[in-house]
């Protein structure tokens, strides 16, 4: 998939997700950026490198963890691939020591790393294969679908290991995922890419607002009108309970009428599932191209 | 510096790993003594028909057959591991992992993967050239040293071809197939290239250079090449590493932009 006119900048120390549907073009636009394709025309400029000379000072400070491949040695205990990581790396033996134990406890890997990487799950793979990313300490980490077929206990216990990596070291990390989870999570600014062109570069709760094309509100009490179709599109009808599909300018209104007219237990506003707001971005993404 | 001490790093934890499976050890000892003793059956074969195979004594023709067994079993144990490993990953897509490491890729590839017990060969050829060398008559320190330039020189120009020959997984699929082709020529190396016809010793010598990897240091230790064939096998090995590299970085930078 080619990539073209998508332009953006990432500071240093923020987690941007990185999103489009597939064959939007951000594996592309990752590997250019970690020096393994070079663009036809455009700069691509990470920590003052041109990623595709690939020059060593550069790839000792960037990493890239992609979801459903083995970068470590498929036949050796992740340990030993720690060290052989040492040794590519040039990491000093104390920075070494310090971060393999920190990593081995915030991942809880135990004894996983003694076992031959080819005798781990899945979840158990990844999360050797994101320490040993990250022993070099990178200053900018691409991410791509790092989650992609763990279980939700593995998700959320990567998250919290990327979070906490990002929380010490300051650095830049630019995330795929097709877990929403994964993004609302870590991060705070998105990126939406479609067909390789860019469409949106923002705040995540932007993103809802300017996609956004209803709101839910849900009304509990033994009173509920019965005319309270009038109010918007019913979703759910119970005999106590009912949800509405409101327009976000009329939300305001229609809540305070609900309230004044009505004998109501309790109300609640709620955003569509972001889920349902990506695909509304992809959707219009595809119209414009 | 940086190329010693990371091919020693990778060496020293994939051989302390290998030596856990002593069933392997095992095997290629058993591999290496059935290569062993089937080589010196055909030469005693030869030698009850004829005093001499186109000028050749027995003791030449073990110092041949022995550095055929090493060559063999150093290709085998650094070189060809390395090699099928980086074709493969071609052939699944996850190369390019390896190109974000802060390395040369051709460095890289080559010290990925060992077979240490193969080795194993290395120290039996060895062996057996060395008990050929001493039943050659004057042989000396200076041919010694000469005969290992020559070995040396031309593993490096077989290193090189199997280097251009794994190129060829970035361009067509089943490409370990090119390896089973080696096998077979390599076979052919077990007796000196004179005694070929003239176009499989063409092949042998320009083709797969098996020649220069083992007929030319039997020669030299043998005293049959005289100095200049050194000088002329130098510049072939300066040669063939340049084209090796050259073909490499292409091959890599076709990759690099062909995959997107």
């Amino acid at each position: 998939m080619a990539v073209e006119g998508a332009t953006f900048d990432l500071r240093q120390g923020e987690i941007v997700g990185f999103l489009g549907p597939n064959g939007a073009g951000k594996t592309t636009t990752l590997k250019m950026l970690s020096g393994l394709l070079f663009p036809d025309s455009g700069v691509g400029e990470v920590l003052g490198h041109v990623p595709h000379k690939r020059e060593p000072a550069f790839l000792k400070r960037i990493a890239l963890v992609t979801g459903n491949r083995n970068a470590l040695a498929w036949d050796l205990p992740a340990l030993d691939s720690f060290l052989l990581l040492k040794a590519l790396y040039d990491i000093p033996a104390a920075d070494f020591t310090r971060r393999r134990d920190q990593y081995i406890d915030l991942l809880e890997l135990g004894e996983l790393v003694t076992k031959p990487v080819r005798n781990l799950s899945l979840g158990e793979r990844m999360k050797v294969e994101l320490a040993g990313a990250l022993l070099h300490a990178p200053e900018v980490l691409f991410l791509d679908e790092p989650t992609l077929g763990l279980d939700v206990t593995m998700q959320k216990r990567l998250r919290e290991f990327i979070r906490e990596y990002n929380r010490e070291y300051g650095s830049t990390v630019l995330l795929t995922s097709h877990y929403m989870a994964d993004v609302v999570a870590l991060s705070e600014r998105v990126i939406v890419i479609h067909r390789g062109k860019l469409h949106y570069d923002g705040g995540l709760a932007g993103l809802t607002t300017r996609f956004t094309t209803f709101k839910t509100i849900t009304v509990v009490g033994d009173g509920l009108p019965p005319d309270i179709d009038a109010w918007g599109e019913v979703v759910e009808r119970f005999p106590d309970r009912v949800t509405l599909r409101v327009a976000p300018d009329q939300v305001g209104r229609v809540a305070a009428g609900l309230l004044a007219t009505a004998t109501i237990d309790d109300l609640t506003i709620e955003d569509p599932p972001i889920e349902d707001v990506i695909e509304r971005v992809f959707a219009e993404a595809g119209e414009e191209t | 510096m940086r190329v010693l001490r990371l091919g020693w790093a990778y060496f020293r934890v994939i051989a302390a790993n290998e030596f856990q499976y002593r069933v392997n050890l095992v095997l290629q000892l058993l591999n290496s003594g059935i290569t062993l003793a089937t080589g010196i059956v055909a030469i005693s074969l030869v030698f009850t028909h004829t005093p001499d195979l186109s000028g050749w004594t027995r003791e030449e023709l073990l110092v041949v057959m022995g550095l055929h067994i090493a060559v063999g079993g150093l290709i085998g144990a650094l070189v060809r591991p390395g090699m099928s490993q980086f074709m493969q990953e071609v052939e699944e897509g996850t190369f390019d992992l390896a190109l974000t490491r802060p390395a040369d890729s051709q460095l890289l590839v080559s010290i990925r993967a060992f077979r240490v017990w193969q080795l194993i060969d290395v120290i039996v050829g060895g062996l057996v050239v060395a008990y050929g060398a001493t039943s050659i008559e004057g042989v000396g320190t200076g041919r010694l040293l000469a005969f290992l330039a020559a070995a040396a020189m031309g593993v490096i120009v077989l290193y090189c071809l199997w280097i251009m020959l794994a190129t060829t997984a970035f361009r067509i699929t089943r490409a370990d197939s090119i390896f089973d082709m080696f096998d077979g020529m390599y076979q052919a190396g077990r007796w000196p290239v004179s005694i070929y016809p003239g176009w499989l010793r063409g092949t042998l010598t320009f083709v797969i250079p098996l020649a220069f990897a083992i007929t030319v240091p039997a020669e030299t230790l043998a005293a049959r090449l005289g100095p200049g064939s050194l000088v002329l096998g130098l510049l072939v090995t300066v040669a063939v590493t340049a084209l090796s590299r050259f073909v490499w970085l292409r091959s890599i930078r076709h990759y690099s932009g062909a995959s997107a």
